[in-house]
């Protein structure tokens, strides 16, 4: 065979390869156009979009008016990184701007939020807070949830003046002046999960999570809850993204052994591949309960788990668990992600649950500043948070000027009901009999 | 004497009745390793690239067949073959095009470029599948529904599948070698590419073929390993780790040695998670596997230079 006939031959085949690729990527186009039939689906909810516009009409002051005035410009850090993706956090705050933005603003002014991420380094970290403070000239920091951040960048905003609304993973977010934050964090919040199902009596617990850093003082919270109610505990780490689930769940499940709890502190990712390895190998109903902290506080993990899980799986909720609620904020927060929040993937949850929340005090803060919206006075406002009540806590939320911050320690408990999650226990304190929990009410005044 | 069944105990470790169950997760994982280190082993023999991008087209491939089958009306055997399909085609045009450029290099700069496409994979996996927030996937194969019991021991369907498919794929491989006019040139190429070619073998059409029987390969692996393990493409794309470590055991000759190197790897890595000492070290099992074999090897001077097929 010619050389000729062999490039023909050749291009035949590449031709053939082609075809046969399109065809495939068409099917998979599928996906694509289930992107365009998002959009052709948001334009079916943009004609029901009169109904979400006028409910979302109530995030600003004027409806339906967009705000014309200078930028405020805010700025968010958040974690994505393989197994551990908080940008819904930083994205549901921005729907919640874009919404006040559409309807007048803060004082006339849009907020223009800067969403930056970082994978858990912590040179990108620093960098960060350095770009949103020197290149996008930020007044405030609100929005923040990141592995590290706080324990990095702390110092540095408190040598700034920056008083940072976040939703904390970091001892640093919830042990140091300058940050306060809308959710309990991993450690307040596995507190909660504990001691749900200390409530009911189980003879040992396995409490397992990410082997990310900060383990050790997340561990520290369940621990001495356990500790105080005379209960073995025994504390596993898993690396992530998890590549051998079925082994995980048997070995949680072995430890525990019948009588005892599982508690589970992952993103819902992690924990889904966790408990579904746990129903392939019907293992549900070889402890006496499951548990899980705040992030798996979403619909999709109910859904995809079914209903096996029922009254067997308890998950700490450190915001309002929003199927069975139906009050104005709950309603605006839903219409919001509806209409905003197309990038937060997750939605219905924690995370945009806690974005959402995040932009209220904000703007709410930001409402009140009379004069320029510079740094000091963007961050005195916020400071100056007080008994603020946000409709989605279970408390009122203040910042203060305190050593420390658990403005929210206070929550639910909730459980999967045929595909969503209903309240099990309604608001309960978080037990002083963690420490921190305890400083932090005596500096507060609790 | 002491029974063998006691000796765990008496070392601390759980109780044999406790390792059963991760036994059964290690053999069904071991399986899948075995599927791909064999398409691995393989391509390397009949083309000289060891292709890392293994575990990415599968992941993409079973991405696609999870949103064929959540997005559209697509029944899921279809979606399944879209998985295998694309993951064949995906392979065979980066042989045809890359395999082919890169024929005359190190193989060294072969493996590397197949890094390269393993990158694009995961950028257009991010961009079209994205994992912000909450969400995320899963494959559920009808054999999870369904198993048997062994004693206490619960054996899912799809965990024997995951296992039958690696022994079946490894004994059909090993007969198409065997009896084939195809596989014999493809053991013919593993020998000495040039000598084969002046022989009048269509080497382009061998290696050709190795590219989409590869990438067939990895569309299977990455549609039970999206199941057994999960649907996360950086997950299943360092799966692959597991399969090159199999293979450089078997030295990237033996498909049989690949096959047991494979199965090793799953059980130890499974057996290891409940003890308590080594379970946050299990990851490292391939790497340890793999470097002690070839020291092992290469301390008994039995490392093959050329000459041994597949």
């Amino acid at each position: 065979m010619s050389n000729h006939q062999q490039l023909s031959r050749i291009r035949v085949s590449l031709a053939l390869v082609a075809a046969v690729g399109m065809t495939v990527l068409a099917g998979c186009g599928s996906s694509s156009s289930s992107s365009s039939s998002t959009s052709t689906a948001s334009s079916a909810s943009s004609t029901s979009s009169s109904a979400v516009a006028s409910s979302t009409s109530s995030c600003g002051p004027k409806p339906g008016q967009a705000a014309t005035g200078t930028p405020i410009p805010l700025g968010a850090i958040n974690t994505k990184e393989p197994g551990t993706d908080f940008t819904d956090i930083e994205n549901m705050e921005g729907a919640y701007f874009a919404c006040v933005n559409a309807n007048g603003g803060v004082n006339g002014h849009p907020i223009k939020l800067f969403k930056l991420t970082e994978a858990t380094q912590p040179a990108q970290n620093a960098a960060d807070a350095k770009e949103l403070v020197q290149t996008d000239h930020v007044v405030g920091i609100s929005g923040s949830s990141s592995i590290i951040e706080c324990a990095i960048n702390s110092s540095y905003w408190q040598k700034l003046g920056y008083y940072v609304i976040a939703a904390g993973i970091a001892p640093e977010c919830y042990a140091t002046p300058n940050y306060a934050d809308v959710n309990m964090g991993p450690r307040y919040s596995s507190d909660g999960a504990v001691q749900y199902v200390l409530s009911l009596k189980p003879s040992k617990i396995v409490f397992d999570q990410s082997n990310v850093p900060g383990t050790g003082y997340i561990a520290a919270g369940p621990a001495a809850l356990a500790s105080a109610a005379h209960v073995p505990i025994t504390q596993l780490t898993e690396n992530v993204p998890i590549s051998d689930a079925d082994a995980v769940a048997l070995k949680e499940v072995d430890d525990a052994g019948p009588d005892g709890a599982v508690v589970l502190n992952f993103t819902p990712p992690e924990a889904l591949v966790i408990l579904q390895a746990a129903q392939k190998l019907g293992l549900e109903d070889r402890v006496k309960a499951w548990a899980c902290s705040t992030p798996c506080d979403t619909d999709f993990l109910s859904t995809t788990l079914g209903p096996k899980w029922n009254d067997k799986f308890f998950v700490n909720a450190e915001l309002t668990p929003p199927d069975p609620t139906n009050t104005p904020t709950m309603n605006l927060y839903k219409a919001i992600l509806k209409q905003y929040g197309s990038d937060v993937s997750g939605g219905i949850g924690s995370f945009s649950e806690m974005g959402f929340t995040m932009g209220e005090i904000a703007v709410h803060a930001l409402d009140g500043i009379k004069g320029a919206y510079t740094m000091k006075a963007v961050n005195q406002a916020f400071v100056n948070v007080k008994d603020f009540n946000t409709g989605m806590l279970c408390e009122p939320w203040t910042y203060g000027h305190y050593p420390l911050h658990i403005a929210n320690n206070v929550d639910y408990t909730v459980t999967p009901d045929n595909g969503k999650m209903v309240i099990k226990q309604g608001c309960t304190a978080i037990s002083s009999v963690d420490p921190q929990i305890a400083a932090y009410r005596k500096a507060a005044g609790g | 004497m002491i029974h063998p069944l006691l000796v765990p105990g008496i070392l601390g470790l759980p109780s044999w009745l406790d390792f059963q169950p991760f036994l059964v997760t290690g053999l069904a994982l071991g399986g899948v390793y075995a599927l791909s280190g064999v398409g691995m082993v393989v391509l390397y023999r009949a083309t000289g690239v060891l292709n890392l991008s293994f575990g990415a087209v599968g992941a993409m491939g079973a991405l696609i067949a999870w949103s064929l089958t959540n997005h559209s009306t697509v029944p899921q055997g279809v979606a399944w073959l879209a998985c295998i399909l694309f993951s064949a085609v995906v392979t065979l045009a980066y042989g045809m095009v890359f395999g082919a450029a890169l024929a005359k290099r190190d193989p060294l700069v072969k493996a590397a470029a197949t890094l390269g496409l393993t990158l694009v994979l995961l950028g257009v996996m991010d961009l079209l599948w994205t994992t912000s927030g909450g969400a995320s996937r899963s494959i559920t194969l009808p054999s999870d529904n369904s198993g048997f019991m062994i004693g206490q021991i619960q054996v899912v369907w799809t965990q024997v599948i995951g296992l039958a498919v690696g022994i079946v794929m490894t004994i059909v491989t090993a007969l198409f070698l065997r009896y084939t006019k195809l596989g014999t040139a493809m053991r013919a190429m593993a020998n000495d590419r040039e000598i084969t070619a002046t022989l009048g073998v269509p080497v382009r059409r061998v290696e050709a073929a190795a590219w989409f029987g590869c990438g067939v390969l990895s569309g299977i692996a990455g549609l039970l390993l999206a199941d057994l393990v999960a649907l996360d493409a950086t997950t299943l794309t360092f799966l692959v780790i597991s399969s090159v470590a199999a293979a450089l055991i078997a030295r990237l000759r033996s498909i049989w040695i690949t096959f047991v190197a494979a199965i090793v790897i799953g059980i130890v890595d499974s057996m290891i998670t409940p003890i308590q000492s080594l379970t946050n070290y299990r990851d490292m099992t391939p790497f340890v596997l793999a470097a002690a074999a070839l020291l092992l090897f290469s301390r008994r001077g039995s490392v093959p230079l050329s000459g041994e097929g597949l």
